[in-house]
């Protein structure tokens, strides 16, 4: 295996990249594309364009961490690598929302899993939003070729046993299981995903497209923060972006004009219809930041008779798609089952409690393991997803109200969970929520599991997967961007990212965004080099 | 009570607390809260970070400069973390203070990173917790902080973790958020957890553990 450093040595040998923070004059660049956000939609983008011969200007707002940074360090991951230092939150504070921010967005602190988009999902929007061209036929080649990109292939290792209980529950059960299929070569089985991958095993956008951007004289500047599409009648004239000062937080004064042909966003879906709405991006029918999905995640925590070590081993390598379609595509909230790894600093902040029994819990981590369900949402009427708004000082935040369709469906995925430990062995199991005790059979967690209050706050949320915002759609009047995320009133705009989805993915969402970032960079780049 | 709608309204969490919810929590009017931040700062001593302490002031590490918790935050984590960590610290005094000192400078480098948006939602938190009028009649602690005893403390955390004003789990879920990440996610207190830390091997193969 290679120690080889791909950041370090892409440095050494004269990349174009500028670290914001040391800028200290307002400046102006030109290229012919110029691409807001580094993650799962911008890296592709900007490698597809790179390559295709096209000058391409990158901005990310994080910072360019690499090989030297990650050092399996919970506090300091948390604090440079991700939102809010970790603290994002939808507005009311009931759902807790981690995503990266740093060169590679989310690909690199993600767990590595790579599901194609379900057929289920890509027939609901050709059937309900005019996308008939991303039919699962249609996507299959593009899929297959980021697969191909991103090293994707199910886990050949053994499960760590966190994963392996969720397979020896749904065998018990008679419930369907599966390996995940992971983006990653030569990893190590360590544990480290969500800290930043110590070996560079992981091939999310850090390792593949950033690198093969830059090595096709793409320019990144990085720790700077887009502010601004600026228009010029019914195009974009350039984008106004901010230096971040040494702490990387906050404005440094110093402002960057970048000038383009095209504009590419791809900042999230949180980060994307953020900046359309700084921007005042033509919006005749005010569907910047509508339909908002996160698949909601709650989760159950078992004690189990063997050392479960949850910090250790590939995080995520089994899952469950027993309910995410059982009711069919639009019916009750399906979910989909999968492992959390379990890290100390991480374990004690997602488990709420304090006092002796949070020292109790904490103290049996090692024979702890977790099942965690992803609500898929916005397939039904009762479920039209959250709002993005801009605060007062102009930053993003997302509204998610739960209905009572996702309460039924969490409370369903709380069963659906303790089932699974307690027949996996548990010696027994509590719902992270903030009434639940510990249960120490199936038939007293199911009976508390019915009567507990499905209430924010004392129901523990969290996402890690943000999509729409800037949905994608045949209708203008229904719709942010076309299905080649072209945006339907600003011909030099478009939108790469998961903030297109017109619903949640109803899986792991890199795998999809990756595909449709590659097809729609392979349309745009004919069309600009033509 | 709040009625669930309003509850799940999702309006801007502490900042709510200043408006409708406040009086139908039943314990007192908007007026006062809304000018709980302006007061506290008018006060002169409350909104300003503590900066670098003295160690006799403040039984810290004096060479740690707090960039966000005031003299007063600090006085609030000194009474709350014995109630979360209790069992857990060294019973010897000088051992006991120092984690206790380094988990509250853990949480303000942590807060640090929080961006302006948190850390004016914690500002809030904080103010309406160390002020002492919306101490007595919103968090009904009824000493100062420097005078709460831990059984005290713990009474605090256990009725905003049981009542059913959202905003209160919220606050209580906010407060033992940052302490549980900063303490249990240290190094020295991994073992309270069974973590070894990264495994050893890994550590030795690879090249940004090597000394430069």
């Amino acid at each position: 295996m290679s120690l080889t450093d791909r950041i370090a040595q892409g440095l050494e040998a004269g990349w174009k990249v500028t670290d914001a923070t040391t800028l200290t004059d307002n400046q102006t660049h030109e290229a012919d594309v110029v691409i807001v956000g580094t993650g799962a939609g911008g890296g592709t983008t900007a490698e597809i364009l790179a390559k295709s011969g096209l000058s391409v200007i990158l901005v990310e707002e994080g910072r360019l961490y690499y090989q030297k940074d990650f050092t399996m360090d919970e506090h300091s991951a948390y604090a440079s690598l991700y939102q809010e230092g970790m603290s994002r939150t939808t507005r009311d504070g009931a759902i807790a929302i981690l995503q990266g921010r740093c060169v590679g967005g989310s690909t690199t602190v993600n767990w590595t899993s790579s599901f194609r988009t379900p057929d289920q999902t890509l027939t609901y929007w050709a059937e309900n939003f005019g996308l008939e061209n991303l039919s699962p036929e249609a996507m299959a080649p593009w899929f297959e070729g980021r697969e191909q990109r991103h090293t994707v292939a199910p886990w050949q290792t053994p499960p760590n046993v966190n994963n392996d209980i969720l397979r020896q529950g749904c065998e018990q059960l008679g419930y369907s299981w599966q390996t995940i299929p992971r983006n990653v070569k030569g990893c190590w089985n360590l544990g480290y995903c969500g800290v930043g991958c110590p070996t560079n095993a992981k091939q999310g956008a850090l390792m593949t497209t950033i690198p093969g951007a830059l090595d096709h004289q793409a320019r990144l500047f990085h720790g700077l923060r887009a502010e601004r599409l600026v228009m010029n009648q019914d195009r974009i004239d350039h984008l106004q972006a901010s230096a971040m000062a040494t702490d990387g937080i906050t404005p440094s004064g110093v402002t960057v004009t970048l000038k383009a042909r095209h504009f590419v966003v791809a900042a999230s879906a949180i980060g994307s219809p953020g900046l359309l709405l700084r921007s005042d991006i033509p919006d005749p029918h005010a569907r910047i930041g509508k339909r908002s999905f996160i698949h909601p995640v709650n989760a159950t925590i078992a004690q189990m008779p063997e050392q479960v070590d949850p910090f250790y081993g590939a995080p995520q390598s089994i899952y469950s798609d027993e309910f995410n379609f059982r009711h069919g595509v639009d019916g009750p909230a399906g979910f989909k089952l999968e492992v959390p790894p379990l890290h100390p600093g991480m374990s004690a902040g997602v488990v709420p409690g304090h006092g002796q029994e949070q020292v109790d819990a904490m103290a049996s981590l090692p024979w702890t393991q977790s099942v965690i369900a992803l609500m898929r949402d916005g397939f039904h009427p009762e479920s039209p997803g959250g709002t993005v708004t801009l605060r007062d000082d102009g930053s993003p935040v997302l509204d998610y109200p739960i209905t009572d369709y996702l309460w039924q469906g969490l409370r369903q995925a709380y069963l659906a969970m303790a089932e699974v430990q307690f027949a996996a062995g548990a010696s027994r199991v509590r719902l992270v929520h903030l009434d639940s005790d510990w249960y120490t059979s199936w038939a007293e967690a199911r009976a508390a599991i019915n009567s507990i209050a499905m209430e924010p706050h004392r129901v523990r949320l969290f996402t890690a997967h943000q999509m729409g915002g800037c949905g994608m759609g045949q209708d203008p009047q229904a719709s942010v961007v076309n299905g080649f995320g072209e945006h339907h009133q600003v011909s030099n705009l478009s939108i790469h990212d998961a903030s297109v989805f017109p619903t949640s993915i109803g899986a792991n969402p890199q795998l999809s965004i990756y595909a449709l970032a590659a097809r729609n960079s392979a349309r745009l780049a004919g069309k600009l080099r033509g | 009570m709040l009625d669930p709608s309003d509850a799940r309204s999702g309006d801007t969490g502490f900042a709510r607390l200043d408006r409708r919810s406040f009086l139908k929590t039943g314990l007192g009017g908007t007026l006062f809260l809304a000018t709980v931040s302006a007061t506290a700062g008018l006060s002169g001593c409350a909104t300003a970070p503590a900066g670098q302490l003295g160690a006799v002031d403040t039984r810290m590490d004096a060479r740690y400069q707090f960039r966000f918790l005031t003299r007063d935050d600090i006085q609030l984590f000194e009474a709350l973390l014995p109630a979360m960590f209790g069992p857990t610290l060294p019973e010897q005094p000088q051992a006991r203070r120092l984690a206790i000192a380094s988990t509250i400078e853990r949480i303000d480098a942590g807060i640090d990173n929080f961006g302006p948006a948190n850390q004016q939602e914690l500002r809030r938190l904080f103010d309406l917790l160390t002020f002492g009028f919306t101490r007595v009649t919103i968090a009904r602690v009824w000493s100062r902080w420097s005078n709460v005893s831990t059984a005290e403390a713990n009474a605090f955390l256990e009725r905003w973790r049981t009542s059913g004003v959202g905003l209160f789990n919220n606050g209580y879920i906010a407060l033992t958020k940052i302490s549980n990440v900063a303490f249990y996610g240290g190094r020295d207190q991994w073992h309270l957890s069974g973590y070894p830390g990264p495994p050893q091997w890994a550590v030795d193969a690879l090249p940004q553990f090597k000394p430069a």
